[in-house]
Order: C-alpha cells, then structure tokens, then sequence
C-alpha cells in the first residue's frame, strides 16, 4: 500500500487511491488508546465518576454544552406570550369578588343589582358548582367560589364576566353578600386544638374538633444512644411564609371553541393536574378539555395547583358562549399564596464522643392557611428530607400541618425541605462550636457513602456532598477565615439535600403507568418534533429534553423542536415540581430516541451492508466506528428508513424502579436520585444597626450531570438570589387584626440587585447511574444551603445564633442589645468574636473522613457493591437492615402512650383521636 | 386594579396653571396635582381619595429650573442627584430616593408635598375594606385611627420622603404660587402636623421652587437613611446634619444642624438639640441620644417604631462622624 507516488505526471485514474471508503493513505482509523477509554465505551479503564446507563448513546453533540433556553429569543424580543398576553377575538373580562372577612357563612349572595348593569354578561357563584377539587387526590377541599364558607379574607365569593374591566368591577361592587361572621383562628398553635367550627370538615377523617389537616409521626433507629449524648444543640424555630414572588400574575383566558370543546389557556406548572380538576368541576370528560400552557413567567411552585379562578374562567367562559380573560392584581396573587409555610420548628440534635450523630429529634408545626394544596406532602417532608445527606444514628420526628384563615400555603421550591434543613445546618454549626471541631470535616465525617439506604429508606444513588464540601472549602479559602475573621464579618457552611423527581405519582400506581412520556416525530425534513407534556416554566425544560435527543441522534439542536404546550398533542406529564422534569422527562426522551436511533443504524446497516454493531451515531452523519468513512449522512439513512412508512414516530417513557420501605409514609420523599450541595457565605453584619449584608456566596451543587451548564449555573444563582430572600428580608406579615400587611411587591421584600452578592457557582458532577446521561436535578435543591450558609456566618460574624427568619435588623439588633445587656458591655462593638480551638476529636474526624473518602470511591467504581446501610458508622452491619440486627432499632410510626403523655408542639396533634376510630363517633 | 377615570388638565404657564386651580375652587370641585405622578398614580390606583380633575404641572417650563441656590418643583431626582451645582447632602438624598426608574419621573415638588404613608392606608380598596377603612380614606364611615385609636381626629401617618431634612438643615425657604397670589416662607414653616392635611398649601396653591443662601456651600454635613433595601424603599427613619465653622478657628464659631424625616407626620428640624449641644459642649454620642429621645415613630411602617427610634441614634452618630475632634 505504501508504493510511493511522486510528481504530478501521473494520469488521473491511474493513482492507486486506497479502498473506497477508507480515506487517506492508512486503511483504516487507528483505534485510540485502550487505557484511555472508559470501560463502558469499550476501553480499559473504569469511568472515575462510575457508570451511566447511557454513557453509549454520547455522540458529543449537546449534552454538557452551555446551551442558550430554545425559548429565550421570544423572551428577550418581548415576543413571548404569557397568560394575560393571549388576546382572542371577542373576549371578556372576568373578575372575582373576595371575602372581606377572615372566617364566615355565606348567608346570602344577591346579584340583581349587579347583572343589571349594562355590559354585564355573567356572574357566577359558589352555589351552582359544589363540586371539590384539590391538587392531591386524597385531600380535595377546594371549590370554585366559596360555596357556604369563606375561609381568608381574599376568598372566592362570585365571578364576573363583563365587557370590560371598568364594568366588571362596578359589578363586583353592587353583589351583596349576607355574612355571619365566624370567629377566626390565625395562630396556628391554637388551631391545634379543637374549636366549635372547623374550618374544614373531613367527615370521618377529622382529627378531633381540631383545625389539624395532617400528623406524622416517625421514630427510627436506636434511641438508647440518644438519651446520653455527648453533646446536644436544642433550637425552637420560627420561620415567616414567603411568597414565590413570580413576576407574571395569575392569568387565565378560557374558550368554548365551536366543537364545544374548552381550551384553557394558562401559565401552568402542571397542566395535567388542571385538565383532571375542570373535568371534575364542569362536568365533562377530560377529551373535551384542551389545557394549553402559555410562556410561564416565573412558577417556583406557586403556578402548580389547579387554581380556583381558573375554574371560573372556564365557568365564565361556558355560560358566555365568550372567551373569558381573567389577570390577577398582585394583592390577589398574594391572596392565592401556596407560598412556603410559615413554621415553628423544634430542631434537637445530639452527637456521641466520636462525633457521629446519634440523634435528630424534630417537631414541626406548619400552617397550612385556610387549604390543603400540597400539605400533605409538606408535612412529611418536613422531616424525612433532613435524613440525609449525614449517616445518622436515630430520628425522631412529629409533625402536624394545621389550618388557620390566612391564604393557602403550599409548595414552594425546596418544598417542605428548606426550613428544616436550615434549622439541621444551624444545630451542626452549634454542636461543632461545643465540640471545637470544624464544621466541614464535622459534615465529611459523617456521610452517607454512595449506593446506600437513608435511616428511613431512601435508596441513595450517586452522592457528589463530599466533592462539593471539598470544593466550596478551597473556591473560599476557608482555612484562612473561619472563626479568623474581624467582628462584624464572617463566613459559614450549609449543606442541602433534595429530591430529583418523586418516586410516586400522585394520581395512580407507579407499575401501572409511567411518570413521564415523550414522543418523537420526524419526517422528510429532517427535523424532529418533541411532543411533551413537561411544563417549561422558565427553568428550561424544553431544552433540557431538545438536547437529550440530539444527543441520542447525533443532530445540531436547531434540527430539534419541541411541542409541549397543547395537551391535546402532548402525551401526559406530570408536570413541573418536585425537580422531577430533567430526571424522568429527559429519561423519557432519551427512550423515545434511541428507538429512531435504531431505525436509522438498521437503514445504515442495509445501505452499506455492514453489522449493525459496528455503527455509531456523530454529527448528522451514521458511520461505523472502526472505519468512519464507511457510513451515510443523516437524511439517508432516515429516507431509507421511511421507505415502507412514511414518518418515523416513537415514544418512550419513563418509570421509577421499585424502592423504598413499606411503612406508612415511605414514599414520601423517595426519588429515584437526590441531589447535594454545601455553600459558603461570607457576610459583614453592622452590629451597631443589625443590618446583614452578604457579600459573596461559594455555591456548589452536584446535579449529577450538567447537561446544561448555563442553565444550571442560572439555577444556582437563582437559587441564592431566592433563597437571600427568606433569609433576610421576606416575609408575609400579617397585621394585628389578622390580614395580610404587605400583599405588594414594595412591602413585600424581595432582594434587589443592590442586596445581591457575587455568586460563584460550582458545578460537581457525581454521574448519577440512572440519570438521563448521568443528570439529577438543579431546579430547587440549590436553594436549601443558601440559608444556613448565611446565618451561620451571621454566628461566625458577630456571634450571635439566630432563630428566627427572616433575619430583620430590627431582630438581628434586639439579639445584639439582649446580648449586650447579658455581657454588660458598653457598646455592641466591643461583642466577643467566636473562637475555635482544636479540640482533639478533630484528628479523630479528620481521619474518619479521609477513610471515608477512600470508602467512596471504592463504592463508586466497583459495580459488584454490596448493599450500605444507614447504622454502618455506629458499628452495625452494613449489609444488614439495622432493623434485622439490632432489637432495639425502632421502626414506629404511631406514637405510643408514653409519648402522648407528654408530646411536642406538633406531636400533640396526636392526642386528638381520628372520627372514624372514636367510640360512637359519627361517621 | 384599575386607575379610575379623571380629567387631565396641561398648563403651560404657572398663572394658567393658577387660573384652572382658581376655578375649581370657586366651584367647589375636587382635585389634584401631579408632578412625576410617582406617588399619586400609585394611590390612585388603590383607590385612596382620588379627584375627578387632575392639573399636571410638567408642561410648565419655569418649574424647571436648577441652578445652586435654585431648585424648581419640576426638577426631577434624576437631575438633581446629577447636577455637578446640587449641594452635597441634597445629592446623597436625592441618590437615595426609590429607585432610579422612579427618580427619571419623580420630582422635587412631589417629594416635599408627598403624601404621608401608613400600612393601614396605603393598600388596595379590598383590603381597607376588610379593616373597614380608616380615617384618612373613611369612604364616608367616620372609620376611626387604626394606629392611634379612640380619637378620630388625628392621622399619624408618616412623613417618609428623604428630601425634606436635607433642605431644613440648610435653611431652604418654599417659593408658592396660587389664586390669592405668591409667598415664600422657610421650609421649616412649612409642614403642618396633620397626616391628613400634612402642610399649608392653601387651595389651589403650588410650590413653585426653593431656594438656598448664597453661602451655602460653606456648609458641611450628611445625610444617613434607614431602610431595609438599598433601593425602591421608603426611608424608615432619615437623619440629615449640617455645620460650618463660623469663625473659621475654634469650636466656639461652630453652626449645627439636625434634621430628622420619617419618624413622625412632618420632617423637623432640632433647634433645642443642637443649640443645648453647642451651648453645653455635647459629644456626638450625647447628641445622638438626646435626638433619640426627641423623636415619636409610631407603628405604622416596615420597621417597629422602637428600633426606628434607636436607629435614630445612630444614623445620628454616623452622619456627625464628620464632626469627630470638633466635637467630643
Ligand atoms: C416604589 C416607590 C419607592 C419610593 N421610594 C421613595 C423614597 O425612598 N424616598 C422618597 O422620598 N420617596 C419615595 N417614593 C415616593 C416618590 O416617588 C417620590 O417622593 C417623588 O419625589 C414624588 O414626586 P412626583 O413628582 O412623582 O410626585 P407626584 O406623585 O406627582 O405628587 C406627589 C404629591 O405631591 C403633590 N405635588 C406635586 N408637585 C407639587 C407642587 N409643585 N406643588 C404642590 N403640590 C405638588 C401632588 O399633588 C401629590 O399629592 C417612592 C415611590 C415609589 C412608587
Ligand atoms: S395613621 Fe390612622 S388615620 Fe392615618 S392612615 Fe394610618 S390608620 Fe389611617
């Protein structure tokens, strides 16, 4: 092969040119070094973060690249239609009449008056729909309207459609509403116990006479550890609901199209949850129902309940024979809230004399405001998402969500997590400070390794908490401030834990149907259409599942194009919450993918007359891997696969494998891969003013795998920027007569740019094995750390441990007198700053860290692991459940005697006994 | 939410302006101002004590006009936070107002004639309604103090515009305008202690313009704000101090004053303090406290009255840092 030509008089067809195919003067391709490839593409090394399902299908197209939203050229040319931008032909202007009062019968509603204006087409009222929906099958308490109670001022009372809105609300002023006023409850301590008038009635479900909408109790481990603890940090929290704060108002438009068919168009996080609740309430089957998502400005949890006023639009809309358009003042966004609940929370940790956690003790109190939503769920989350990221010895925890008339909380990113992670993250910086250890090698001591089960069962996955405390401890230079910084400044450590994706699906049974499915069409053109029900709310999902097929299909992501607004076209998502879309939605994707991915490697095969085997997908092109030049372009191969029929399509879906424990509430929290994250921040607190300001955030997040890492730094600072909220300055306050102070975005405190810090996001990628690509999520557990970050660097700052959120100066600075007054000093100034001195146990942890890094790299690599069970660090076997090991390793859900007879805030709920199991009790 | 309706009237001179004020009064209609309409607009919006007639002052060319001694109604923050002639402590609290969106509409003008605030009041119609409204937007109930109750005749909304102390303590005098002809008076003269009524502008009169002395850059001073956010926000208390060395050598020559904003209905200048302090050679820290005490916040904004009070104390000592080795 190797004759050599020389001179250019050679004749053209005369050149000896090597095989057809092969191109230039070698035959064919070297194969590249063994040693350097990953195990799972044929090589000889194992992959250093472990395997992923799909680390075949790279071609290196899209995944891992920063890839601008596919939907931001509408946004940024103001072109995006959100909910109050569809203006159909014809339409009216709906409006809705809110309660005045916190808690009343409706005696009477007298609408003449108002009907009788001209331009007035419609009012409706509670009365003629009676039908409950609720975002949670098993606690469906809403109506449409208010049908015999208001339960918050702010309430649905009556709709109106009118010409326009000037006429609707002259409308609203004329109905007449009869009340009788009902005593309120707005403190949610007193709605723990029983009253006269509950503000909801669950038949034979009530708990007592009480306004208690849901109890848990949980008790896991070995309590005999607990009761004689080395050390122990006892906080009692409050924290303030917050608001999401979204930029874009509620808005709704509704259309009985001529087919009688209704399209609702709305800015929704999880259209599908709506589609079922308008069947409920008008009365027609879901077939008739096109649920249309708008461009979503801005969701965080607050846009995913199937909302009342949407209801009325459709209602509205039905009787009119008109489309109706409805749009929220920012007050009534405020008043439809679903905000983070407001909490008090008693947070008890306890270590033994090797630093190990042998004890988490919580009780959560949290008010629910006037319904159910997602509270439910809140309430066990609030305890079983604190249980990991630490190995831990025993965790005990009560909690009760309670009704009081305010506005309804619900969920909100980090859902259920936030307020009690930060209470965790304080109580370790605390116990850290008694012990004089560090609080990052305290947290690196006491991991849950990779491939292994929380205390209540939690399959953990892929678990990057180690890289991410590693990382943030040298991007701050943590050695050289901690505790080493002047008065007034200072720098701290939090740690977040949240779920990607719930395990169970709300509305049926997992095995039965799949969390998410995605079809895929493509025709002559070439490119492909996505069609999925997955709700871009502003996080990017569209792209997110744009990039996972031209990954699989080796196609720039302009040849991509998705279809997720229509549920009449869309298959059925369960929306976006709980950080689910990437994990099951890309996964879905992914699936539907590599059916045409075959399709197009068997019509290769056929062209070339090769083995399917020995083809791989590149860029547009379909080739075989030993010999790249022996292959077809894209379009080939896909004509050829359409030959016989036209049009590929394929769908693919996802579903969680089975896991967790069995107990009551076991699913609750459990999710196919969680995500990590530590965050430093460093802040100078005015001791003189009590003003906290935060300048700079190191924020590390493992997400498994960035497939896009614009979008996921974007969701870190994002993150920070919200959570900075809750921290410092947001709060829904409520005024002595029990109303909503500050139902406006000037009272409402929300950071300003001023007040933002530099954010260095730190993306850490622990390839989760079942993750689309290795991915997890990065839509909410950014936010957790923020928090404890923050206010235990106000601790580092001026040493001062607060309890209670937001940090206000005004509170901050009540702390700093209190403490002033306690040391006798002159002036705040002159405040003692926190010390650390070594104490011996930090050898000890240091060296239990560094085992337990060698122990992890080991579990992740090694494919033949054994299982890993939370118990292990206390000396149980860690291949055994405790349970199965130890007699004395509680697994309780029900309190027993001995506890009612003294239980916590939230634990008493307990006392009160369930109708259906009172003696006598009607049901 | 919706801005109901009302007729707009444009002058373009002060006297036209005057003539269409005169004529309502005569005839008993209501109406207002607008300058920027930064503060109006919004409470027209939620409905508080809106007017069917609204006269805007923009068109008026005269109002406009900025020099070092001479500010017009209708100079807007922007401008005045960016003229090289503003004096020091005016530019830091103009910078300092709202946010800069706001301060491109909101005017001088407004910001000395702005309307005093309350939680109680400055919210939606629907939500007076469920507290069944209060004195200052009654909606015909004879509603009573919400903050201060039992009396019914006083509203202790509060004064929260930053400009006023900044200009107090360097002695402006208000230049007004209306039917029975024009009046400058000190600016000192001119708040009235009334949440409601809030200064002595007759019906139908305008400020025009302020005015400062000659020597007014001889004098030194600052202005510190509280407020929860570095923007949008309302000051919850401001303290502006002003001083020169009169006989340019020892403390003996030396000229103070205080001003506070945001604590109580009406922005007030502290004689008592200052000349006690000079008189008995206070320090900075005595000072502060005697001006602590000197104020009466109530509940009714963002932060508790007691720790707007003893913040007083030190946006005090802050703003006299400037004073330190002169002072004690
Ligand atoms: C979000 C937000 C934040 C704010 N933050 C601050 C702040 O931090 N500090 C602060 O001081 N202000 C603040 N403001 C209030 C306001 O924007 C400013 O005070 C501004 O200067 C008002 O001026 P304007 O021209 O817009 O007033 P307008 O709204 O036009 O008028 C205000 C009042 O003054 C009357 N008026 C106006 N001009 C005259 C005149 N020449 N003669 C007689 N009466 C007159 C009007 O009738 C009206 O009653 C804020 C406003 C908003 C909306
Ligand atoms: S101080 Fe009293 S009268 Fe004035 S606005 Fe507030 S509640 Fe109303």
């Amino acid at each position: 092969m190797s004759k050599e030509i020389k001179g250019y008089r050679q004749q053209p067809g005369k050149l000896p040119f090597s095989k057809p195919g092969s191109g230039g003067s070698e035959p064919f391709s070297k194969l590249r070094d063994l040693n350097m490839i990953p195990e799972s593409e044929g090589g000889k090394k194992p992959q250093p973060k472990g395997k992923n399902k799909h680390d075949h299908l790279l071609t290196g197209s899209s995944v891992g690249r920063r890839t601008p939203l596919v939907d931001s050229n509408w946004k940024v040319t103001g072109q995006a239609k959100y909910g109050d931008d569809i203006r159909l032909p014809n339409e009216l202007i709906g409006r809705i009449l809110r309660s005045p009062h916190h808690y009343a019968k409706i005696r009477s509603i007298d609408t003449s008056e108002a009907l009788a204006i001209p331009g007035v087409l419609a009012i409706e009222t509670g009365q003629q729909h009676t039908d409950l929906f609720g975002v949670l099958p098993v606690t469906k308490d809403e109506h449409a309207m208010a049908v015999d109670k208001v339960r918050h001022v702010g309430d649905l009372v009556a709709c109106v459609a009118a010409e326009n809105e000037a006429t609707a609300l002259e409308a609203l002023r004329k109905i007449k509403v009869d009340y009788e006023i009902l005593k309120p409850t707005h403190d949610m301590k007193k709605s723990l116990e029983d009253v006269d008038e509950p503000i909801h009635d669950r038949g034979k479900y009530h708990i007592g006479k009480s306004n208690v909408q849901k109890r848990v109790f949980q008790e896991f481990g070995n309590f005999d550890d607990m009761k004689n603890p080395h050390a122990s940090s006892k906080a009692k929290w409050k924290f303030a609901g917050v608001n999401h704060g979204f930029t874009e108002p509620h808005a709704v438009v509704a259309d009985w199209e001529p087919s009688g068919r209704l399209t609702l168009y709305t800015p929704q996080q999880v259209p599908h949850y709506v589609h079922r609740s308008l069947a409920d309430v008008l009365k027609v089957p879901m077939h008739q129902i096109n649920v249309h998502r708008t461009f979503v400005g801005g969701g965080f949890g607050g846009k995913s309940d199937p909302f009342p006023h949407e209801m009325c639009a459709a209602i509205l809309a039905r009787k009119t024979g008109r489309p109706v358009r409805i749009t929220f003042d920012r007050d009534e966004v405020f008043y439809t809230n679903r905000g983070r609940h407001p909490s008090e929370i008693e947070m008890n940790l306890h270590v033994d004399d090797e630093g190990r956690i042998c004890g988490i003790e919580t009780d959560a109190l949290i008010d629910g405001g006037a319904f159910a939503s997602f509270g439910h769920v809140t309430t066990y989350y609030n305890g079983v998402l604190h249980t990991a990221p630490y190995e831990i010895g025993s965790f005990h925890y009560t909690g009760a969500r309670v009704w009081t008339n305010k506005p309804a909380s619900g969920a909100m990113r980090g859902h259920g997590a936030v307020n009690s992670r930060c209470a965790v993250e304080l109580g370790i910086d605390d116990l850290c400070n008694q012990l004089q250890v560090d609080p990052i090698t305290f947290r690196l001591a006491n991991l849950l390794p990779p491939h292994s089960s929380t205390i209540t069962g939690f399959r953990i996955t892929s678990i990057g908490m180690r890289e991410c405390l590693e990382r943030v401890k040298e991007a701050c230079d943590w050695e050289q401030k901690f505790r080493k910084l002047p008065l007034g400044h200072g720098i701290g450590v939090g740690c977040g834990f949240f779920i990607s994706g719930s395990g169970l699906p709300i509305h049926w049974d997992p095995n039965k149907f799949p969390h998410a499915t995605v079809h895929l069409k493509i025709d002559m053109d070439g490119g492909v259409t996505i069609h999925t029900g997955a709700a871009d709310i502003g996080q990017g999902s569209d792209t997110v599942v744009a990039q996972s097929v031209s990954e699989v299909l080796g196609l720039p992501i302009e040849m991509i194009r998705v279809k997720s607004r229509d549920s009449d076209t869309s298959p059925v998502d369960l929306g976006s919450y709980s950080s689910r879309v990437t994990f099951m939605n890309a996964n879905a994707a992914i699936s539907a993918a590599i059916e045409i991915r075959k399709e197009l490697i068997k019509a290769t095969a056929e062209i070339c007359n090769v083995s399917e085997d020995s083809l791989v997908i590149g860029d547009r092109r379909i080739y075989q891997k030993k010999d790249p030049a022996v292959g077809v372009s894209y379009l080939e191969a896909l004509h050829k696969a359409q030959e016989e029929r036209g049009a590929l399509v394929s769908s693919g879906a996802y579903r969680t494998p089975p896991m967790g424990g069995v107990h009551k509430g076991a699913a609750a929290g459990l999710a196919p891969a969680y995500s990590f994250s530590a965050y430093a921040a460093e802040v100078k607190v005015d001791p003189e003013t009590g003003f906290t300001e935060v300048i700079k955030v190191w924020a590390a997040h493992d997400c498994g795998r960035a497939l896009n890492p614009l979008s996921v730094e974007g969701q870190i600072i994002g993150s920070c920027h919200m959570g900075l909220g809750q921290v410092l300055s947001e709060e829904m306050k409520y005024a002595r007569t029990g109303g909503l102070l500050n139902p406006n975005l000037l009272d409402y405190k929300i950071p300003t740019v001023h007040e933002m810090p530099e954010v260095v996001p730190i993306i850490v990628e622990s390839n989760d094995p079942e993750g689309p690509f290795g991915a997890k999520e990065a839509g909410e557990g950014p936010l957790l750390p923020i928090l404890p970050a923050v206010c235990n660097a106000v601790y580092d700052a001026i040493g001062i441990r607060t309890n209670e959120l937001p940090i206000t100066p005004d509170k901050l600075y009540k702390q700093i007198e209190k403490k002033v007054r306690k040391l006798k000093l002159d002036s705040p100034l002159d405040l003692p700053n926190p010390e650390l001195i070594y104490s011996e146990l930090q050898k000890s942890l240091e060296k239990r860290a560094e085992n337990h890094k060698e122990r992890d790299i080991e579990r992740k690599l090694n494919q033949e692991r054994e299982p890993y069970y939370n118990g292990t660090i206390f000396g149980k076997i860690s291949t055994i459940p405790p349970e199965e090991q130890d007699e004395r390793w509680t697994l309780s859900v029900t309190p027993s005697e001995e506890y009612l007879a003294n239980p916590r805030l939230a634990g008493s709920a307990w006392k009160h006994q369930e109708v259906r199991h009172m003696k006598g009790g009607e049901t | 939410m919706k801005t109901p309706p009302f007729n707009l009237f444009q002058p373009k001179t002060i006297e036209e302006a005057i003539s269409i004020s005169a004529n309502f009064v005569e005839n008993d209609e209501k109406f207002d101002w607008i300058a920027g309409g930064t503060d109006l607009l919004p409470n027209y919006k939620w409905h508080l004590n809106t007017k069917p007639n609204v006269i805007s002052l923009a068109l008026i060319d005269e109002l406009h006009h900025l020099d070092s001694t001479h500010i017009g109604a209708m100079v807007r923050l922007h401008d005045l936070a960016n003229s090289k002639e503003t004096h020091p402590i005016i530019k830091k609290a103009a910078a300092s107002i709202a946010s800069v969106l706001i301060r491109q509409s909101g005017t001088v003008g407004g910001n000395i004639a702005l309307d005093t605030r309350c939680f109680w009041f400055n919210q939606a119609e629907e939500w007076r309604r469920s507290i069944e409204w209060c004195h200052k937007c009654d909606c015909d109930t004879s509603a009573d103090c919400r903050v201060i109750p039992n009396q019914n005749e006083l509203c202790v909304a509060t004064y929260q515009a930053d400009l006023a102390p900044t200009l107090l303590v360097l002695n402006a005098k208000i230049h007004l305008c209306g039917p029975e002809g024009s009046r400058e008076l000190f600016l000192s003269e001119f708040f009235e202690l009334d949440g409601i009524k809030r200064n002595i502008l007759k019906p139908g009169e305008i400020i025009t313009h302020l005015t400062l002395d000659k020597e007014i850059n001889s004098w030194s001073g600052d202005y510190q704000k509280l407020s929860l956010r570095k923007s949008w926000d309302f000051p919850e208390a401001g303290v502006a101090v002003a001083w020169r060395h009169a006989a340019q050598s020892s403390d003996e020559g030396i000229e103070l004053r205080i001003a506070t904003t945001a604590l109580e209905s009406i922005p007030r200048l502290h004689n008592d303090i200052t000349n006690e302090a000079l008189l008995n050679k206070y320090s900075i820290n005595e000072i502060a406290s005697k001006l602590r005490k000197d104020v009466k916040p109530v509940n009714n904004t963002a932060f508790p009255p007691n720790y707007r009070k003893k913040m007083v104390e030190v946006l005090c000592k802050k703003a006299l840092h400037g004073l330190k080795g002169v002072l004690s």
